[in-house]
């Protein structure tokens, strides 16, 4: 950096950033199609979602610093996160739609409190660091976070191609009829009830799989990592890019994420505290999630008919 | 003996406010989760009342009533009216709903921060209750929520209203050929329902610390008592909000006070799998 003057020194100094903000956008893509899966194709109503991202994260990383190998504990965090996803089905997807919602979120605040409280298992509010990451002692340091970015946007397009495969598999398309009328699958005789725990499940590991990458770029996690707005970040990125589309889900995500490190520069600029300017920005979240309900909820991108079964 | 003291105070709470959340559950066929941060509102505005105006806190009680009713009306009128007549789908509420939670909740802290605070009144000495101590304060919050309640139950099987409000969340079309203006019956319901969450963040306030998030950590033990009494039974919830209240207090003698959030959690998936439709459901 020292010796570059003008225009390369400028673009060396942004880039970074812009590899930041592309990591942080692809992980939260695949938490997010986690979600589409769940409330964009089958109509799931899942306002806990954060709490995969936290089952992934936190067993990839504890089991991991406990000596299994770095394989296995990811496999393990993204299974646990899904088995997690069909215990809470259980109770709630037989009945009305906001059960789901009330118990997700319930136990996303329960999970929480106990990450923050039993420091034995979970070291607490310090959170735990010091695990490793995926081919770190062959990928030199300053070109890590680049190793990463094309390691996440690959498992970003994988999973991108196979829910786009899934979604018109017949599977898929009793996913939507469920959305729309749960009564027309059922009176085909397809057990409902079993494919909705499906399509939470496969959302769940998804979102697990997406806690497991945050916590490798982050390379620490705790309790504060996963407050219960991240759960709405993904609702945003969702209901911007077009409810149900996955490539929506994908543009969704990088504006929400450029959005923010937009607002990370003039928070500089403005006279307002750090929680003021914290909780400015929930207020534009939650304005956004109100308004883009009330006046546009195919999303911005979205098209009214792809609300509808049309394929 | 004091956890049952403990337990009968917040569980008064819990219920005065859940009824508000429970009737506007069955009657709008949506559940909002904004209800706990109007709670949250409600407190603030009394803390505002008391603190920074100096009134005395049954002035700022009143205050806080009407500003918090004021807020819900206006809401009504601006957000869930309209989405009515645009015949939004349960889901879409509920997603604007919790958008509406983010921002009054992020509205507090803006202006107040996020530190812990409360009202200006003087301490008071605990009497000696068989062997527990039971503050003046707690005996408030139990009287004043049982008058509230007996007077809930007056207004429902009493009045005109009382009855239109029960027709209208036992059946909308029924009600509404039956030449009851719902728009009318809705706008009271909220009414009624924040007016009495309202209530019951300000007497929270007086047992607990007034923070931001004090209604996001009310909002699952309500639920809690809505499910388990019986989605839009008043009565129901109200026994459902005690029953809440006192194990999440018990709780505390078996585990870490930390959890006593995750009770109202346990108790509302057990009766979700063994008997959805309430506890107290043939109360009605």
């Amino acid at each position: 950096m020292m010796g570059l003057t003008g225009s390369a020194g400028c673009f060396d100094a942004i880039l970074p950033y812009i590899v930041t903000i592309l990591l942080i956008s692809s992980i939260y893509a695949i938490f997010a199609l986690g979600l589409n899966l769940e409330w964009g194709f089958t109509g799931l109503l899942n306002f806990g979602h954060v709490a995969f991202f936290a089952i992934g994260a936190y067993t990839t990383v504890l089991l991991n610093l406990w000596g299994c190998p770095l394989v296995l504990s990811i496999i393990a965090g993204v299974a646990l996160a899904g088995f997690f996803g069909f215990l809470l089905g259980i109770p709630t997807l037989r009945l009305r739609v906001d059960y789901l919602a009330i118990v997700t979120i319930g136990f996303s605040e329960v999970l929480r409190f106990i990450l923050l409280n039993e420091e034995w298992l979970t070291r607490g509010p310090f959170g735990v660091y010091g695990f490793e990451r995926p081919f770190q002692d062959v990928i030199p340091y300053q070109h890590y976070n680049t190793f990463l970015l094309i390691l996440y946007v690959a498992i970003l397009v994988a999973i991108y191609a196979s829910l786009e495969r899934l979604m018109h598999s017949p599977w898929g398309r009793v996913l939507k009829s469920i959305r729309e009328d749960e009564s027309v699958p059922s009176a085909l005789g397809k057990n409902v009830f079993w494919y909705k725990i499906q399509s939470l499940m496969l959302g769940s590991a998804i979102a697990g799989l997406a806690g497991v990458l945050l916590a490798f770029y982050l390379q620490y996690v705790s309790p504060a990592t996963f407050k219960p707005i991240e759960t709405f970040h993904a609702w945003i990125i969702i209901i911007l890019g077009g409810t149900a589309s996955n490539r929506g889900t994908i543009v969704g995500a990088l504006i929400l994420w450029t959005f923010f490190s937009g607002t990370k520069f003039i928070s500089r600029l403005v006279p307002l505290e750090s929680h003021q300017m914290g909780a400015f920005r929930m207020i534009v979240i939650g304005l956004l999630l109100m308004l883009l309900m009330m006046y546009k909820p195919e999303g911005i991108f979205g098209k009214k008919e792809e609300l509808a079964l049309s394929d | 003996m004091q956890l049952i003291i403990n337990g009968l105070v917040i569980g008064s709470i819990i219920a005065l406010t859940a009824i508000g959340l429970s009737m506007i559950y069955k009657t709008l066929n949506f559940v909002n989760f904004a209800h706990g941060d109007f709670v949250a509102f409600a407190a603030y505005i009394a803390l505002l009342t008391n603190v920074a105006f100096g009134m005395n806190l049954a002035v700022a009680f009143a205050v806080a009533i009407l500003a918090t009713v004021a807020l819900g009306v206006v809401v009504e009128k601006l957000v869930w009216m309209p989405m009515r007549r645009k015949n939004a789908t349960q889901t879409t509420l509920i997603i604007i709903s919790i958008g509406l939670a983010l921002v009054l909740r992020n509205i507090l802290i803006f202006v107040w921060g996020g530190d812990t605070q409360s009202y200006n009144i003087p301490v008071r000495r605990g009497f000696d209750f068989f062997g527990a101590v039971i503050t003046p304060n707690q005996i408030l919050v139990i009287v004043t929520a049982f008058f509230l309640m007996f007077l809930l139950h007056y207004l429902l099987s009493r009045t005109k209203i009382g009855k239109a409000m029960r027709a209208l969340s036992d059946n909308v079309d029924l009600a509404r050929i039956s030449g009851i203006d719902t728009d009318r019956v809705i706008l009271r319901t909220w009414v009624i329902g924040l007016g009495l969450a309202a209530a019951g963040g300000v007497l929270y306030g007086l047992v607990t610390a007034i923070r931001p998030s004090m209604g996001w950590f009310l909002l699952l033990p309500m639920f809690a008592a809505v499910i388990l009494g019986g989605i839009g039974n008043p009565y129901g919830t109200i026994a459902g909000g005690m029953v809440i209240g006192l194990s999440q207090e018990l709780s505390t003698a078996v585990l870490p006070t930390e959890y006593k959030f995750a009770v109202s959690f346990i108790v509302m998936t057990i009766v979700l799998l063994i008997k959805p439709e309430g506890i107290f459901g043939w109360v009605r």
